[in-house]
């Protein structure tokens, strides 16, 4: 609209397209079909904040009109892709992306696990107290129940 | 002016290289070392400094300390998202870069679209990968999590991607563009000046944001006028969207018909 508000348009799409490198970068390194799919939304957010910048440098609401369609295309697409999602880690047991490498290219190398250290983080110290009374006797439950996600 | 936009050039170059060299170390490579990490983290931490550098004053303390703040939080916990081992702390992670988002968002004058991004991406989409992952996460840091595909490569290819487009940013002028030139010289007109305004103002404050008054009600009136098609449209992708899930993870009455004899049958062999 005019010379003053050039700043705030150049640092909005600056954030926008850091948020969306930071999304593209996210998609293509990580194995986690789950994170990959954070990761496209991630690229989606950088989109709609450079779409509202130009919104707001033109003075006209057609940038945020096509965000409120980036929303709704961005629910679709969250609910059919966790759909497939889950039966993807119902067919392989794994939220891996690399467990159906089987559908890459001829040409591109096999993705081969190597051997990882055993245990990658120091694990909690919590506080412990001096135990006192009786022992209570063991919920059945607590086996099945899992120790941390 | 001159040597101005170069140093800020220069400093942008600077931060992007960092920012890839900070994703690289920070990003799962299968080894863990500590000393890498805290590395990658101070780069990264300068890098985020050579961007608030490098962007341009808004005029205003205000306004741009807000907007300081809300970008760092979106780019910082976004950062934090993608280089995540746990997937579920990645969604946490997204979820306050969607808050920072929606921040922006808030500067910008995009009221609606900022607590809608809130109500739709936190309140459900998030919710949604929460549940898969509670569903799907097997217990402990999966294997697949603790390396990536090629950190390297990504992260040259994202400051690549992020070098061209801050090399265009910075090439946008002050020209006013055609499609916009119009009312502010009608107003002009209408007032019986017609001088120009002046080629570089002070950056003293923003100007006023000509969509703020009356926001929801002319943001709907728009949607609903000229993108009346567009929202049925929308509205027909959803309703697809919902059955094609449904269809999907549905398993056919013939296995659930199967499953119900075999229940029937369990249930007979113990009453016998």
């Amino acid at each position: 609209m005019n010379a003053a508000s050039l700043p705030l348009l150049q640092n909005a799409l600056t954030v926008g397209a850091i948020l969306f490198s930071l999304g593209l970068v996210g998609i293509l390194t990580r194995r986690n079909l789950i994170v990959m799919f954070l990761a496209a939304e991630m690229m989606l957010q950088g989109i709609s904040v450079s779409l509202v910048a130009w919104s707001r440098y033109h003075g006209d609401f057609g940038g945020h009109v096509l965000v409120i369609f980036v929303l709704t295309v961005a629910a679709c697409e969250a609910a059919v892709a966790l759909v497939f999602v889950l039966q993807a880690f119902s067919r392989t047991g794994r939220l891996d992306a690399a467990a159906w490498q089987s559908l890459r290219e001829a040409t591109v190398g096999r993705t081969i696990d190597r051997e990882l250290p055993a245990i990658d983080t120091v694990p909690p110290r919590f506080p412990t107290l001096t135990p006192a009374g009786v022992q209570p006797a063991t919920d059945a439950d607590d086996s099945l129940e899992r120790e941390h996600v | 002016m001159n040597p101005a936009p170069l140093a800020s050039g220069g400093l942008l170059a600077g931060a992007i290289v960092a920012t890839a060299a900070s994703l690289w170390m920070l990003l799962p490579n299968g080894r863990e070392s500590v000393s890498t990490r805290r590395l990658g983290m101070l780069l990264g931490a300068a890098a985020m400094l050579a961007f608030v550098a490098a962007g341009r004053r808004l005029g205003g303390f205000g306004e741009e300390a807000v907007f300081l703040v809300v970008s760092l939080v979106a780019v910082v916990s976004a950062a934090a998202t993608i280089v995540s081992r746990s997937p579920v702390y990645a969604a946490i992670w997204f979820a306050l870069s969607l808050t920072g988002v929606a921040g922006v968002l808030l500067v910008l004058g995009a009221q609606f679209l900022g607590v809608a991004t809130i109500v739709v991406y936190a309140g459900a989409i998030l919710v949604m990968f929460l549940f898969v992952l509670m569903l799907a996460q097997p217990a402990g840091l999966a294997p697949y999590d603790r390396v990536s595909n090629e950190p390297f490569l990504a992260a040259l290819a994202g400051a690549v991607l992020l070098g061209v487009l801050s090399l265009s940013i910075g090439r946008l002028s002050a020209g006013v563009p055609a499609c916009c030139a119009a009312p502010a010289r009608a107003d002009a007109a209408a007032a019986g000046t017609a001088d120009p305004p002046p080629a570089d103002p002070p950056p003293a404050a923003l100007a006023a944001d000509p969509l703020a008054e009356n926001h929801v009600a002319r943001l709907g009136a728009e949607l609903f006028g000229r993108h009346l098609v567009a929202v049925e449209a929308a509205g027909v992708l959803l309703l697809v969207a919902l059955i094609g899930a449904i269809a999907v993870v549905s398993r056919g009455e013939e296995a659930l018909a199967a499953e119900a004899d075999a229940a029937r049958a369990a249930a007979g062999r113990t009453a016998r």
